[in-house]
């Protein structure tokens, strides 16, 4: 874990290179400020002098107390000044670090976002960067006051009283190395309770999901303790953490107070026997706090730049995850606007490590007909989908879309050709309409109703309290399994000029009336399109020009539907397994 | 909204009873590093005039117990703030610990009938950022505020023993710096800090959103568009927050101000006393350090107002989330449940909403222990609603439902899902490992009941498959195995859970024929000795598993006939 922090603590230093500009002026800011605080305390010392030793009226000291009245507001606003240039400054570069995040989420691809928990993504993206975000904006900022003020008031002090300076001098550096001591074994103590936040995070967000299912189980209590143990174990390392932390403030705080304590008794004994005068004493006890106050500041500070660090480590480690699907540099060429012929040769894919999902796939889906693909569960028919679709990149051996290679074609114009009904499809936050729509923007009324109407969608709708305005939840809330799917087959269908039509299952949950009032929408469409139908019911697959059975990633038998039911193939035992 | 605030507060303060000694202790210790921060300047301001008059006049001076007080109160002030930041993070994180593990608890009865309508992104918002939130309530407002106004009154008697006039201004101007300032900042950032936690939310909703469902995204060109809409509501945040932060700084900045008035005042009036002889020249000095310092522990108030409307929002939502009523409630601890389990819909009658049509509508339907029946119907039919009502998740508008000759409204919940295993259309898988999520349904059972269930389910082929067994992790939701797969889990789970009932939703959906009627042999063997009650609207194989059939239309039975004859009917139309 630690060999991983020079990066992380090199990644903020790079980032933080953006600020140089902002935080110079806040820092200058700042030291004007510091300057301010030396005439008050000059001015203060004057009068109170005056007071304790001439015994003088106030109308004597008019001038110095105007000063003081004016220095007041412009002291302040130096302050807010410096304050306002870093924090914008630090909020503009977090603003652009999250949109960066979230584009490395997304480049992940869909194969490695599944893989990730969405709770613990959110978590990195938003906490994390929150986390970054406060170092950009307090301890940074901070870090330059604490730098800047001290040699300034210690300017100062050592003129009107060396031995006070001189104690200033000896015990700054002292605070530190100390905290730098102490912050060691508190890094380490950060990371974990950051990587458990993440835990924290995620297994609530699981729980809250599948409370249905814990519900059904009788095992929601049980997961109620499990929750506790994670927030206990959160709480546990939290305080490990702050404890370290508050141990080296606490350093700060005992050499900052006694310092103080040794100036003002060493300032009294030395007025006693009269090697000082009264206002260097009282203008150096006034600065005293003031030279330690962005050092204490600093050590509260602590936490912030460790849980930066944490955080930067897990942004990184998201940096650094390979991308999926990088596209390669000759990736331009547009595809046809016609219905494509589409052809595997050899194909195959393996994700992460793990055992090939395709190998050695050969088949062809003509243009203007149905091509379908049947198969256990695991066989690699979602994953040819993925394929095509681009998700499931680099594959190998080639995949000809009109005798040009896919990944030769532009991704995004090529996606433009699709329609796709995912197996889960996701119900996106907002209404019906808004669901649809993200399939296809510009999708007119009259064309939402078309879609609506060939998908079943429309008896839904009338059901609906808004209809069209309905808003939608995750998983679809109210919506049947069946609906759910009219739903995302509507979304398919709203894309009305796409030729090639990809549809994972897309009769699930339906029933047989729906089912083939589906089948026969998706028989019309293959007149002017290529249509791929993953298929777990045969009976679907009957009006399908060509069927291709996979097992285990691989071709196990092809051809028209009727040939391989009268051959002895797998398909011919399928069939009959499903008439039994 | 103005009105629901303090019942807010005064709830908050309630659920927080355990925790109260930890938050007593650190706002004691808080309050202890205050008081020796103000009495180490105002004694140290004292002593060094005194020591200057002393030394100028030569006159003797006891300066040991200044001395001495003076390093005591510096020890004790670091102390006391290392015990303040400890014992005042330990409350918080246990309260909030507390408060999360409440919250969840109190939601759990409200699945799924009353949190359907919101999305699960917006259920975790609430349940960890508003609770975080919270943590507001306490550390920036209620300890500082409860430090300041007990130094205040500390201060003002000190100063009002040494000079009354000067106690005055000194009332005045932390009237304005601890109560004006911090109102008028809490108004004026009222918007912003209610707005914030809102937007946070729906952030997260849209990040929600663009993860899973990103595929889709790419497949639709839509990316770039979902991207920009999240990145102007998180631009819209910022300027809020930045709004804020000014807010605070100003807030800050007057609170300095106020400070340095103050000063000046006392200045002025005590200038005046030590010439007319009513003061004394060092007490002039101690006077206006103790001014100073005073204020040091007033100024945070101002900055940790302009959130308080986010914190009581918060607390707000929390709180409306927490007492939405359960649809049932639950009978007393103790009630059992009845040995049979027969089970009887009696003219029941259910819909999910005014506006919405009858899902059930008059169900008449009896099950015998042991009966095995399939429902069959379009979708839409209610042939889900039955189960629903079954588990007691909706309740009955009309009409009963009855358990073992009890209707299940009267019956303990979990009791009587224990006694139901269920197989649905939609059953999450959890990111724990293989088995921790087969032991869900049953914690005690031993390897030899694991181990049967798995093998009934055809799952062991699939196991042997696994690198690390039964300690393999399914990722969220089961991401990290297929569709197939995930369905016989879920079979397995529900095997193990060995309830005398099992419903079967839609078992083979999802899953090739052939896998499909081995599944049909493995459960008719599974539910031998059980009631048996499939729902799906797949006629294939219906016969290997149940003895009848209940066709469902419109939330009503149509028929019931035995199974072969059904099914005779059928393959004759």
């Amino acid at each position: 874990m630690r060999r991983g922090d020079p990066s992380a603590g090199e990644w903020l230093r790079r980032q933080a290179r953006q600020l140089r500009a902002p935080l110079a002026r806040s820092g200058l800011l700042t030291v004007l400020q510091a300057l301010a605080l030396v005439a008050q305390a000059w001015l203060l010392s004057a009068i109170l002098t005056a007071a304790v030793i001439a015994h003088a009226p106030l109308a004597r000291l008019w001038p110095q107390w105007l000063a003081l009245l004016v220095l007041a507001p412009l002291r302040l606003g130096l302050g807010m000044g410096a304050r306002r240039t870093a924090f914008r400054a630090a909020q503009r570069l977090g603003a652009s670090l999250r949109a960066g995040v979230l584009r490395g989420a997304q480049a992940l691809g869909p194969y490695g976002l599944r893989a990730q928990a969405s709770g613990d993504l959110i978590t990195r993206v938003v906490d994390g960067i929150d986390a970054v975000l406060a170092y950009f904006a307090r301890y940074l900022p901070q870090a330059a006051a604490a730098a800047l003020v001290p040699p300034v008031l210690g300017a100062f002090v050592f003129p009107a009283d060396w031995l006070s300076g001189l104690i200033l001098l000896l015990t700054a550096p002292l605070i530190p190395l100390f905290m730098m001591l102490v912050g060691k074994a508190a890094a380490q103590a950060s990371e974990r309770r950051y990587g458990q936040l993440r835990r924290l995070g995620a297994a609530f967000i699981e729980a809250l999901g599948g409370l249905v299912t814990l519900r059904q189980l009788g095992a929601a209590a049980d997961f109620a303790e499990r929750l506790d143990g994670e927030s206990e174990e959160y709480r546990a390392l939290t305080m490990q953490v702050l404890r370290v932390a508050f141990l080296s403030a606490l350093v700060l705080e005992f050499f900052a107070t006694v310092s103080i304590a040794v100036v003002a008794v060493l300032i009294g004994f030395r007025l006693l026997w009269g090697e000082l005068a009264l206002r260097a004493g009282l203008f150096v006890l006034l600065l005293a706090p003031e030279f330690y106050l962005p050092l204490r500041a600093l050590g509260g500070l602590r936490h912030t730049r460790m849980d930066a660090l944490a955080a930067a480590q897990e942004l990184l480690a998201l940096e650094a995850t390979p991308l999926e699907a990088a596209a390669p540099p000759h990736a331009a060429r547009v595809p046809r606007e016609a219905a494509p012929q589409i052809r595997f040769e050899r194909v195959g894919y393996a994700h992460g490590g793990r055992a090939a999902a395709l190998s050695e796939c050969s088949f062809t889906a003509a243009a203007r007909a149905v091509t379908a693909l049947v198969g256990a569960s695991g066989a690699g028919k979602t994953t040819l989908l993925s394929v095509l679709l681009g998700f499931a990149a680099p594959y190998t051996g080639h995949v000809w879309i009109d005798g040009v290679e896919l990944c030769e074609l532009d991704v995004a114009q090529w996606r433009a050709r699709i329609a796709w009904v995912p197996q889960q499809g996701h119900v996106f936050e907002g209404s019906v309409r808004d669901n649809l729509l993200l399939a296809a923007p510009g999708a007119d009324a009259a064309a939402l109703r078309r879609a609506a109407e060939r998908s079943g969608l429309s008896a839904v709708l009338e059901r609906l309290p808004h209809g069209w305005e309905t808003p939608l939840g995750e998983r679809g809330l109210g919506l049947s399994g069946g609906e759910l799917q009219r739903l995302a087959l509507a979304r398919a269908l709203l894309r009305e000029q796409a030729r090639v039509w990809l549809l994972d299952e897309p009769t699930a949950h339906l029933d047989s009336a729906a089912a083939q009032a589906v089948e026969a929408v998706i028989r019309a469409a293959a007149e002017t399109r290529t249509v791929l139908l993953v298929a777990h019911r045969l009976s679907a697959v009957r009006a399908a020009d060509r069927v291709v059975v996979l097992g285990a990633g691989r071709v196990i038998e092809q051809g028209p539907p009727l040939e391989l039911a009268g051959a002895r193939g797998v398909y011919a035992e399928l069939l009959q397994a499903e008439q039994s | 909204m103005r009105r629901a605030l303090p019942p807010v507060l005064s709830r908050l303060w309630a659920l927080m009873r355990p925790y109260r000694g930890w938050m007593a202790g650190g706002a004691a210790l808080a309050l202890l590093a205050a008081l020796a921060a103000i009495g180490l300047m105002a004694v140290s301001g004292w002593f060094i005039a005194v020591m200057a008059l002393a030394g100028a006049s030569g006159a003797a001076i006891n300066y040991f117990t200044p001395a001495a007080a003076i390093r005591a109160f510096a020890i004790l002030r670091s102390g006391a703030r290392y015990g303040e930041r400890v014992v005042t993070h330990e409350a918080t994180l246990r309260a909030l610990a507390g408060l999360r593990g409440w919250l969840f608890r109190r939601l759990i009865p409200l699945a799924p009938a009353r949190l359907s309508a919101l999305r699960s992104g917006e259920l975790f918002a609430r349940l960890r950022a508003d609770i975080d939130v919270l943590e507001h309530f306490y550390l920036a407002v209620l300890v500082p505020a409860s430090v300041a106004l007990l130094s205040i009154a500390t201060a003002l008697v000190l100063t009002a023993i040494a000079l009354p006039a000067a106690a005055l201004a000194l009332l005045l101007g932390t009237l304005l710096a601890a109560v004006v300032l911090p109102l008028w900042i809490e108004r004026r950032a009222a918007r912003d800090s209610q707005q914030t936690v809102l937007d946070a939310a729906a952030l997260r909703g849209l990040l929600l959103d663009a993860l899973r469902g990103h595929s889709e995204l790419l497949a639709w060109g839509g990316v770039a568009a979902h991207n920009a809409r999240l990145e102007s509501l998180a631009a819209r945040l910022d300027v809020r927050r930045t709004r804020l932060d000014q807010l605070q700084a100003v807030g800050g900045a007057l609170a300095g101000l106020f400070a340095q008035l103050t000063l000046l005042a006392v200045l002025v009036l005590g200038l005046a006393a030590v010439h007319g002889g009513a003061l004394a020249p060092p007490e002039l000095v101690m006077l206006a350090l103790l001014t100073l310092a005073l204020f040091e522990a007033i100024t945070p108030l101002a900055e940790a107002l302009a959130q308080w409307r986010a914190t009581t929002l918060a607390g707000q939502r929390v709180f409306d989330l927490a007492d939405t009523p359960p649809v049932f409630i639950e009978p007393a601890p103790g009630t059992s449940l009845p040995q049979r389990c027969d089970i009887e819909f009696d003219n029941a009658r259910l819909r999910y909403a005014p506006h919405l049509p009858w899902a059930l509508d008059g169900v008449d339907l009896v099950l015998a222990a042991g009966a095995r029946v399939a429902v069959v119907g379009a979708s839409g039919a209610g042939k889900s609603s039955l189960l629903a009502a079954l588990l007691k998740f909706y309740p009955l508008q009309q009409g009963r439902v009855l358990f073992g000759g009890e209707p299940v409204a009267g019956l303990p919940g979990d009791e009587l899902r224990r006694r139901i295993a269920v197989i649905a259309q939609q059953t999450t898988l959890f990111d724990l490992s293989l088995l921790d999520n087969l032991l869900l349904a049953a914690p005690d059972a031993s390897a030899g009941q694991i181990e049967r269930a798995v093998s009934l389910a055809q799952l062991e082929a699939f196991v042997a498959s696994l690198p690390q067994g039964y300690d393999t992790v399914l990722g969220e939701g089961g991401a990290r195995v297929s569709g197939g797969e995930a369905r016989r889990i879920v079979i397995a789970r529900a095997l193990l859970q060995d309830a005398p009932v099992l419903v079967l939703d839609e078992p083979t959906e999802g899953l090739d024929a052939r896998t499909a009627r081995d599944l049909y042999t493995a459960l008719d063997a599974a539910g031998r000795g059980r009631t048996l009650l499939l729902i799906t609207h797949r006629l294939s194989g219906l016969e290997r598993l149940v003895d009848e059939v209940v066709v469902m239309e419109a939330g009503r039975i149509r028929t019931r006939t035995p199974a072969r004859e059904y099914l005779a009917g059928e393959r004759r139309r």
